[in-house]
């Protein structure tokens, strides 16, 4: 009796399982690092202390600029290779 | 049909094939049991059996083409997969080179820029004195707001 429990849950399985596993694409491990919050200033009067950090964040935005223009990029091409397979 | 994926092709081939020629035998030697008087009987039955197998034999035979054909179906596919999760390697490793170039351009960048307002700093430091709010203003602007 136990033995004939096989058999529905055999051919229920044939519903569920699908014949083609397709994996989700990686992505490069510095793509998941989330962009840093901008530097703050010191109490200073001095400027170039402030050109400093304010330069150091404009360097900051662009490295973040990159990697979401990266992400865009990474997006678009694993699409293209994913609807390639029809 | 799913528990059929698992019985090889060349099995599956001869048990189908195997059934329709038993059941064109069995109707082909219906027509002799006339000559053999202890089988007239079972003559009647013979065709009726060997009809029933060559019609079971023909279905059997369309799900099997059926069935191969799906199987060739998942075989591209799964080619075609392959193919696609190789490139979509070889894309990252592309990207990932693009990208640690162009952050590499904005670090050196940034040293570069380091340098030049250290050398410059005494002059403007001279030049101009920085009022406490313009600190207050420049790190409230810079502070993130949402999380």
């Amino acid at each position: 009796m136990k033995l004939l429990l096989i058999v529905p849950v055999l051919l229920l399985t044939g519903c569920l399982s699908t014949p083609v596993q397709r994996s989700f694409p990686d992505v490069p491990e510095e793509l998941k690092v989330a962009c840093p919050d901008l530097m703050l200033l010191e109490p200073t009067t001095k400027l170039s202390e402030v050109v400093s950090v304010v330069a150091k964040n404009y360097g900051q935005y662009q490295e973040c600029q990159i990697k979401v223009d990266t992400w865009i990029e990474w997006y678009k091409t694993q699409k293209e290779i994913f609807e390639s397979v029809k | 049909m799913f528990l059929l994926s698992f019985v090889p092709d060349a099995i599956l081939h001869l048990v189908v094939v195997g059934i329709l020629f038993t059941g064109v035998g069995i109707y082909v030697l219906s027509f002799f049991t006339r000559f053999i008087p202890p089988l007239i009987p079972y003559s009647g039955i013979a065709r009726i059996v060997g009809t029933v197998l060559i019609v079971g034999g023909i279905y059997f035979y369309g799900s099997y083409s059926t069935e191969m054909s799906w199987r060739n179906k998942v075989a591209e596919l799964e080619e075609q997969v392959k193919v696609a999760e190789a490139k979509s390697k070889t894309a990252n490793v592309e990207i990932q080179t693009v990208y640690r170039d162009k952050v590499k351009v904005v670090k050196e960048t940034q040293v570069v820029i380091q340098e030049r307002i250290k050398e410059v700093e005494k002059r403007i430091d001279s030049q101009c004195t920085i009022d406490t709010e313009v600190i207050n203003i420049l790190n409230e602007a810079a502070k993130r707001k949402v999380k």
